[in-house]
Parts: C-alpha cells; sequence; structure tokens
C-alpha cells in the first residue's frame, strides 16, 4: 500500500545519519509543529480574552490606584503599567514552559518527544513561540489601554535600543524558561508549587512596581541574575528618559550586553541541562512515570 | 445427520505438517542485526526495595523480522522495549539496534524507529487527529506539505477518514489507537515497536489494528516489527519468532510451532466415527499410534451414535493410516480434529504456572513500577478460563 | 488458579451469604454522614497531596514566600513614596496583602482540584460518578490549600508586625468580631472558588493561571491594598457588593481598631450613600453575611448549571492539553 511507504532509503545507515540541513530543518519544523496547538488551542477556547487580558488589565491597575492613593509622582503610574505588560511575558516563560515539560510528562506525550528524533530544545522553542500570541495581545491591552486611561506619557529618546532591549529581554526570559523547564522536569511534582515561587517573589525582587534600585543589594543582585529585572529596568529607564532614577542600576547600554549575556548564558545552560537531565531521566526511567 | 464422509487425502490434508519456517538467518558481519542485546539487565531503585525487571537479556533479531516478546504482566517486556527505544538506559548489558547503541547512538535511532504502545492516551485533546498527526510529522522533519499529505494517506490508510476532522478527546478508543498507529508510520521506520498495542481494544478494532500491522509489514517487507504481548493468540498469529519472558529472564525463544512441540512432540487427534469395530484396541495396533483411548461426549443430538476416540499419534503422517484403518473397518469419521498446545501451555511447561497464577509463595509477582497503562482485564482471564474449559472437555 | 476460582475464594473470605444480592439501603445512603465522610476523605486526599513534598524546608518556603512578597512589594511602594510618614499605610497594606494571599489560595484551591483530577490524573469522572456529591468533594480537596494559604497569611502579619513595624496591640483585638469575620469570609472566599471551578469545567488546560487572574482582578475593588475612595463610583459600587471587601474591612477593623478604612473616608460612596464616615463593625460583618450569601446562591446556581453543561458535554472525562 503506498501511504505506507515514504522515501525509502536504501538501508537504516543512510536513514539514521542526517545531514546538518537535514538537521536544522527538523528543528526548525517542530518548532512551528509545536507552537500549531497552542495557538490553534487559543482559537478554539477564548475564555483566555477575558481571564488573560481584561482581568490581567484590572490586576495592573490595582497597583495604579495604589500608587494615586499614595498620591506618587506620575511616572511611578507607567512604572507600574511597564511592570504589568511585562508581567505577561513572565507568566507564559512560568506556566506555559517551564513547567511544561512536566505537564507533558502527566500527560504521557514526554515519552513520545523523546522517542522522536527532534530536540526537545526546539519543542519547547515551540511553545514559547505558541504562548508569545497570548502574552502579546496581553502586553498590548495593557500597555495601550493603562497608557491611555490612567493618562501614562511616555518619552523615549532611543527606539532602536529600547526595541533591543524589548527582544533581548524576551530571549533571555525563554532561555531562563528553557533552564527552569529542565528543571522541572527533574523535581517532577514539585515543579508544580515551584511555579508558584517564580510569581510574587520574582514580582518583588524585579521591581515589576517599582525601581529596582530602590532594593539596593538585592536588587542589584536581580539585576544580575533575573532577565524580568535588568530588561524592566534598562526600558524603564528608555521608556521615561527625562525621569530622574534612582541611583544604583546601570544605564541601558550596559544592561543590553548583561542581557546578551545572560540570553548566550542561560540558552547554553539549558541545552547542557536538557541533556544532562534527559540522561538521568532515562537512567532513572521518570519519562513515563507519570504523577513522580 | 448424513455421515461426514471425508476421502483420506482430504482428511489428512490440513494436518500435514507445513514445513516449518526457520528463523531468518542471523545477519552476516556486513548486516547489523535488527535488535541485538547481551546481558542486559534492569534495576528500578524504588520503595520499600529496589525491582528488578530484567535480569540478563541476550537477543538476535534479523532484520525483516516480525519477532514477539510474550510473556505476563510484570515480566519486563515493557522494559526492555523502553531501553530499545532509547527511553531508559539499562542497569547493565548493551543493546544496539541496527548496529547503533541505545546508550549513546540516540539520535540515530530515533530516527529510523517508531513506537506504538497500548492504551496511549497521549495526544492534545484540542487538536483534531489529523492535526494531532500532522504536528508529529513535523518532529520527524517531513516538509510541511508533505506531512499533510502523508498524514490524510495514512488517515485512509487506517480507515480513519471519518474522524480525521474529530478531536482527539472525542476519539473512542480504538480509533484512538489507530491514530497512534498513523502516528507510528509517519517516518516509515525501520523498525517498529509495539508494546501491547490491542491492549484494551474490543475484538473487532484489535482485529483492525492486527491487519494494519500485516499490511504494513507485507508493504514493507524489510522491516522489523518488534511486538509485546501477553495474548497468545495474538503471538501466535502474527509472529516469525517468539521469546517468552518471565520475571525479567527469556525463557525460550522459537517459532511457535518449535515452542509448542517442546510441550507436545506428539499429534493428539479427536476423531468421531459412527462405529468402531474391535474397539480402541484395533487401533493401538497401527505402528505408529501411542494410544487410543476412548474419549467423552461432547453433547450433539441424543439419538446420534457416535464413538469419540482420543489418538496420540507419533507424527501427523500416521493419521493416513489410522484412517486407512478406519475405512477397511466400514468406520466413518464424523469429525475430526487436532489438538494443539497454546502458548500458554508452553509457559505452564516452562514455569509451572499459568499467565494469570500466582507464585509458589501466594504472590502474583509484578516486577516492573507502576505502569501508565491498565490491564485489560478480560483478556488474560478470558483466555485462560477458555483454555481451561477446552482442556476440560478434551481429556474428560 | 482460574478467575472463577479466584472469585469463589474471595466471596468466601468476605463471608456474605447475600454477596452479589441487592440491598435497598445502599440507595437511600445515610445522609449528612456520608456528606461528611466524603468531605474528610476529600480533604485527607487534598491534604496528602499538598503535603506530600519530599523537602519539608521547601514546603514551608513555598507557603511563606508568596505571600510575604506581595506585602513586600506593597510596603516597598509605600516606603518609596511616603518615605516612612505613614505608618497607618504600613499595616493596612500589611493585613491586606496577607489576607489576599487567603483569598488567592481559596480560590486556587478548588479550580485546581478540576484541573489536576480532570487532566493530570484523571479521576475527575471515576469521582463524579461515585455516590459522594461532587461539590462536597472539590471543596474538601480545596480545604488543604486554603489551610496552606491561612497559614501563610498569619505568618505574613507576623513578620509585618516583627520585621516591617507595624503597630500591633494583641489587648486591643475584638476576637469575637474577628472570628465570625473570618468564618463568614471564608464563605464568601470559597463561595467565589465554586464560581471559577464551574467556569474551570469548561475552559481547557491551559487555564491553570485563572485562578490568579480573577484574584488580581478582584485586588482592584477589594480594598486590599488601597481605599475604594480612590476608585471611580462605579468600581467602588462594585467593590461595595463584593464579599472580600467587607471581609478585609472587617478582620482589619477587629485587629486593628480604628484604623484606616478601606470602605469609608472623605469622598467616598459609602459617605455619600449613608453619611457616616466609616461602617461600625457590625454594619460590616451584616454586609459580609448578605454579600457572601448573594455570591454563595449565584455560586452555586452557576456550578449546578455548569455541572450539567459538562455531562451534556462529555467534558468531565476529556483532556484539552495544547
Amino acid at each position: 500500500m503506498a501511504a505506507f511507504v515514504y522515501r525509502p532509503t536504501a538501508s537504516p545507515q543512510e536513514a539514521a545519519n542526517w545531514s546538518p540541513r537535514q538537521v536544522l530543518e527538523t528543528d526548525l519544523r517542530t518548532i512551528g509543529g509545536r507552537a500549531y496547538p497552542r495557538v490553534t488551542g487559543m482559537m478554539r477556547e477564548k475564555s483566555w480574552l477575558f481571564f488573560e487580558i481584561l482581568l490581567p488589565f484590572l490586576a495592573t491597575s490595582a497597583f495604579v490606584f495604589v500608587y494615586r492613593a499614595l498620591e506618587a509622582p506620575p511616572e511611578y503610574i507607567g512604572f507600574v503599567v511597564l511592570g504589568g505588560a511585562m508581567t505577561a511575558f513572565w507568566l507564559n516563560v512560568i506556566w506555559m514552559m517551564a513547567s511544561q515539560l512536566y505537564w507533558e510528562k502527566s500527560q504521557g506525550n514526554l515519552e513520545l518527544y523523546f522517542a522522536a528524533p527532534m530536540s526537545i530544545t526546539m519543542v519547547l522553542f515551540g511553545m514559547a513561540l505558541g504562548g508569545i500570541v497570548m502574552s502579546s495581545t496581553r502586553a498590548v491591552v495593557v500597555l495601550i489601554v493603562a497608557t491611555t486611561v490612567f493618562g501614562v506619557t511616555f518619552s523615549v529618546e532611543q527606539w532602536g535600543l529600547l526595541i533591543a532591549v524589548f527582544v533581548l529581554t524576551l530571549a533571555a526570559l525563554y532561555g531562563f524558561g528553557m533552564v527552569l523547564a529542565s528543571l522541572f522536569l527533574m523535581w517532577g511534582r514539585e515543579a508544580f508549587h515551584m511555579t508558584q515561587l517564580f510569581t510574587e517573589p520574582v514580582y518583588f525582587v524585579s521591581g515589576l512596581n517599582f525601581p529596582v534600585a530602590r532594593l539596593g543589594f538585592v536588587g542589584a543582585l536581580a539585576i544580575g541574575t533575573i532577565p524580568l529585572a535588568v530588561g524592566l529596568d534598562a526600558m524603564r529607564q528608555l521608556a521615561f528618559a527625562g525621569v530622574e532614577f534612582p541611583v544604583g542600576t546601570p544605564p541601558p547600554e550596559v544592561e543590553v550586553l548583561i542581557l546578551v549575556a545572560m540570553t548566550v548564558v542561560f540558552l547554553a545552560i539549558a541545552r547542557w541541562t536538557l541533556a544532562v537531565l534527559e540522561r538521568m531521566a532515562r537512567r532513572e526511567g521518570r519519562l513515563s512515570v507519570r504523577w513522580q | 445427520m448424513p455421515a461426514f464422509h471425508v476421502s483420506v487425502p482430504d482428511a489428512i490434508l490440513p494436518f500435514l505438517p507445513t514445513p516449518t519456517i526457520p528463523g531468518p538467518a542471523m545477519s552476516t558481519s556486513a548486516e547489523p542485526p535488527a535488535i541485538e542485546a547481551r546481558g542486559l539487565e534492569r534495576v528500578y531503585n524504588v520503595k520499600p526495595a529496589p525491582v528488578t525487571a530484567l535480569a540478563g537479556i541476550d537477543l538476535d533479531v534479523a532484520p525483516g523480522e516480525f519477532f514477539g516478546i510474550l510473556g505476563p504482566n510484570g515480566a519486563g517486556k515493557t522494559t526492555l522495549i523502553k531501553i530499545l527505544t532509547t527511553l531508559l538506559l539499562p542497569t547493565a548489558g548493551t543493546a544496539r539496534i541496527f548496529g547503533f547503541d541505545v546508550a549513546h547512538d540516540v539520535k540515530k535511532i530515533r530516527r529510523i524507529m517508531n513506537m506504538v504502545a497500548g492504551g496511549e492516551q497521549s495526544g492534545y485533546g484540542i487538536l483534531t487527529a489529523r492535526e494531532q498527526l500532522w504536528m508529529f510529522s513535523q518532529f520527524y522533519g517531513l516538509p510541511r506539505k508533505d506531512g499533510w499529505r502523508r498524514v490524510d494517506e495514512l488517515i485512509e490508510a487506517v480507515g480513519l477518514t471519518e474522524q480525521a476532522l474529530q478531536r482527539v478527546s472525542t476519539l473512542s478508543t480504538g480509533q484512538r489507537q489507530k491514530m497512534n498507529f498513523a502516528r507510528g508510520l509517519l517516518n516509515d521506520p525501520w523498525i517498529f515497536f509495539l508494546d501491547e498495542p490491542t491492549l484494551g481494544l474490543d475484538v473487532a478494532a484489535a482485529r483492525s489494528v492486527r491487519e494494519l500491522i500485516v499490511a504494513w509489514k507485507a508493504a514493507v517487507p524489510g522491516r522489523t516489527v518488534t511486538l509485546t504481548t501477553h495474548y497468545m493468540a495474538e503471538a501466535d498469529e502474527l509472529c516469525d519468532r517468539i521469546a517468552i519472558v518471565d520475571h525479567g529472564r527469556i525463557l525460550a525463544i522459537g517459532t511457535p510451532a518449535e515452542l509448542k512441540h517442546r510441550v507436545q512432540r506428539e499429534s493428539i487427534f479427536r476423531i468421531e466415527l459412527d462405529r468402531l469395530h474391535g474397539g480402541t484396541a484395533t487401533l493401538d495396533r497401527i505402528p505408529g499410534v501411542v494410544s487410543a483411548a476412548p474419549a467423552a461426549a461432547e453433547g450433539g443430538p441424543v439419538d446420534r451414535q457416535t464413538v469419540a476416540v482420543n489418538l496420540v499419534l507419533e507424527t501427523d503422517a500416521i493419521l493416513g493410516s489410522v484412517v486407512a484403518a478406519l475405512s477397511a473397518r466400514g468406520s466413518n469419521i464424523l469429525a475430526l480434529r487436532k489438538s494443539e498446545p497454546s502458548l500458554e501451555d508452553v509457559f505452564v511447561e516452562l514455569v509451572g504456572r499459568g499467565f494469570d497464577d500466582t507464585d509458589d509463595d501466594g504472590q502474583n509477582d509484578d516486577r516492573s513500577p507502576p505502569a501508565r497503562r491498565d490491564d485489560d482485564a478480560d483478556g488474560p482471564a478470558a483466555a485462560g478460563d477458555r483454555a481451561d474449559a477446552e482442556t476440560e472437555a478434551e481429556y474428560a | 488458579m482460574t478467575a472463577r476460582g479466584a472469585a469463589a475464594e474471595l466471596a468466601d473470605e468476605l463471608g456474605s451469604p447475600e454477596w452479589g444480592g441487592f440491598e435497598p439501603g445502599r440507595v437511600r445512603g445515610n445522609g449528612f454522614a456520608d456528606t461528611w465522610r466524603s468531605f474528610v476523605t476529600a480533604a485527607r486526599l487534598g491534604w496528602a497531596m499538598e503535603a506530600n513534598w519530599t523537602d519539608p524546608v521547601l514546603f514551608f518556603i513555598y507557603s511563606v514566600a508568596k505571600p510575604v512578597s506581595s506585602a513586600l512589594i506593597l510596603v516597598v511602594m509605600l516606603d518609596i513614596i511616603t518615605g516612612g510618614n505613614r505608618p497607618e499605610y504600613k499595616g493596612f497594606v500589611v493585613v491586606g496583602t496577607a489576607l489576599w494571599s487567603f483569598v488567592v489560595a481559596g480560590i486556587a484551591g478548588l479550580a485546581w482540584s478540576v484541573l489536576d483530577d480532570r487532566e493530570r490524573y484523571r479521576m475527575l469522572k471515576y469521582v463524579y460518578v461515585s455516590p459522594s456529591d461532587f461539590l462536597v468533594v472539590l471543596l474538601g480537596r480545596g480545604v488543604a490549600r486554603v489551610l496552606v494559604g491561612g497559614a501563610g497569611a498569619l505568618i505574613t502579619i507576623a513578620v509585618g508586625i516583627v520585621f516591617l513595624g507595624v503597630t500591633f496591640d494583641p489587648l486591643a483585638v475584638d476576637w469575637p468580631s474577628l472570628a465570625v469575620a473570618l468564618l463568614a469570609g471564608l464563605g464568601a472566599i470559597v463561595a467565589v472558588a465554586i464560581l471559577l471551578a464551574a467556569i474551570i469545567l469548561q475552559t481547557r488546560q491551559d487555564s491553570w493561571s485563572y485562578p490568579e487572574a480573577l484574584a488580581g482582578a478582584l485586588f482592584l475593588v477589594s480594598g486590599a491594598v488601597f481605599p475604594l475612595t480612590v476608585l471611580p463610583g462605579p468600581l467602588q459600587a462594585v467593590g461595595l457588593l463584593t464579599p472580600m471587601t467587607w471581609w478585609i474591612e472587617g478582620v482589619r477593623d477587629a485587629l486593628f481598631p480604628g484604623g484606616l478604612s478601606a470602605v469609608g473616608g472623605e469622598g467616598s460612596l459609602w459617605l455619600a450613600l449613608t453619611g457616616s464616615a466609616r461602617p461600625d463593625q457590625l454594619t460590616t460583618l451584616v454586609a459580609l453575611l448578605a454579600t457572601g450569601t448573594l455570591v454563595t446562591l449565584a455560586a452555586t446556581a452557576v456550578f449546578r448549571a455548569s455541572e450539567g453543561r459538562a455531562k451534556d458535554r462529555g467534558l468531565l472525562d476529556q483532556t484539552t492539553g495544547s
């Protein structure tokens, strides 16, 4: 039956040895393939429009009103709005990437992924790409609506640098997410609880609602380790160019370099940890044991 | 009821010994085996005590073979498959797939193999069957349009055309397994691992899956299939050779006929006649007849005059002499049936208990960690019951 | 041994000559005793799952870090703007965020139980077809998370008092009002949780973040960390109809009598409607009970409707991953 035959090769050895081009093409197709269910799922079940867009906007508004209650300078409203927009990407990293391999194992998909020839890193990329659609929508809504409703005024002098910071922040964030994905695969059922640790505690040390310089040493540590902290601080400095910021954080140009380094380091660590942890999971038989 | 008149040649034709299909020749050094395992061991470190799932497996499977791994639950079948499909590392020993090491040449093996397990619940419920398969086609590197085309071809081949646009979460068990089977064929694997593929399926669905397997094997004769199952009939029907495993060890390997021959070297027939002058003693004297004894009636119309005889012959060929002798004495054959041992009989012979029975210590040992799939409670128990019923009727 | 033989032996062991016969009493059930048993069993299960950690220290950190961090965010925001010159706000925001973490835990408890059981453990359908009331089982499953949230809230308040300079006088606490407010508020939180669980019965697997999203939105209108006077009129009205607003007001007023009110104050809708600067403790408790009752009735009705729709569409045993 013709359907059963596809691109016959002369021997299994020929079929097993892929060229670098074949590997690259498969990796790219994997990204698209894995993004597909995420995007399709969003189109088919639209409750996220309410829960992932409207409600988070209201949550961000709450912090705006805190500053209003305290009669804070208007730029602080802008800080909160920008922080609220970036929260969308952070939550995408935590919920839809870092813990995703753990969910995949629970559903029985993980062993199918590992039995297939593509790189699991590309699967994570695909998940991230699919989730970015939702995150971007949320970020844009928060930014535009909150800016309009609360009268936030941005003053950007270096658009190119701002866009570069944003892109690098995302790259570093998702690299960090991949590292977390491999750790969560190792930690098993604790991963679900670990995602809780990566919300408010990270919001605090990243200065989501206030300039991170206010945290002193803790803030400096966050700048050096958490992509959200350094990216947000750089974006604030660039988006509110005329505002006087608390002293203590590097200028945006330096923070760009930090983000580049983070991206490279996190992606390298992610590749390594995913490989090591796959081997560990294969050794301990964890790839298919659910609820572990 | 009219007598069952059967000419001598017709009577014995079905029971003439068929040539034993020898196992495929072991590969030459130029062509590596599809599977080569040496001293394979696997221990799970679980509480309260480590579990030895594989206790030293040596195995050679030639390219193009349909190889079965038969054993009860907890025998180590799934653990063996997981090692061979690179999902699990062995604790000791080595295994190679077409010469590629399962521990080190992981990517290469994944490019040429695929696997389908029974009772699989994986997949994304929000996608349609077609989309689910296309997603996996991308994982195997098929170009986007090629992927859709191949998915449509395979959907048609496995008989899922009507369900192609249904969400995965709405498919029945049998339909989902067909989808899984299509997924397994996306990359045209050189070696196809089937881990209890008919588990949990009804008779029709199971038959359908088996037919698909056979059809695929016929379409691509050079490809190798490794099937694990605890359904004896399935292994008997499909496999060129079978390894019987229990407690992490291979107890015996051979073709189904070879394995059964271990248990029963003679040929046993039940023959029903309208009369038998001189009784069974007249048959005892025929050379090659080991024994001839009266058998219990199996029901039928009360007024039917039948004489049933259990014949034990040295070989199938002796049957001709027996039939000739009966004809000479004026007996008419009403029914003739050969009694063959089942693979469970082979297992009992090897281990001393059936698939469902407990060990001497009263434990029904399950040697593997909690598995993802539930047992099909009907399958082994019902099969065991049927085997018992047949045995009782035959030898009463 | 054959299957029939094993079954016969099992029947002997069970010892009932009528085994397999129909007993009408089993259909009637035992009323409240069955309900209580279902609840307790589900609560034990929820606790076992929640507390089954390999590292108790990590469990503790997880339970405490989130609510304490929430409080710290607000305290830092406060310090940045006021320079520490508004100490009364500190107690206001610390208590508010501590209680809010309890709200989040309570809402998430039931909602995540639905997702857990449907998507991960695939037990939802078996729970549903058991004689236990589905809602009772879900409530029991959520208890563990509520308890963990409560412990986190207590620790956060303690941290605020010990480390963040919140002034607290145990002798001034109105303990009876506190007890009533806590109990009534718990009921309201559970009602909102039921509402969300009803929605999640209809949504797909990726709705893990919905409890936080809903809690975040309610955060805006509940006066948790700022007085309602800051909000526009319509939002203040929503806040006055939200049971969480009265719960936080009641607990805050019991713990810190005479402190800042989230409901009243100059320019508030409360002042405009009632003429009083702030509600007294009795009014707060009555408002809490009234709004809580309304939300409970609505939540129960929505849950039953959602349950029916889920049964109709076969959603109870589907998996919806993407």
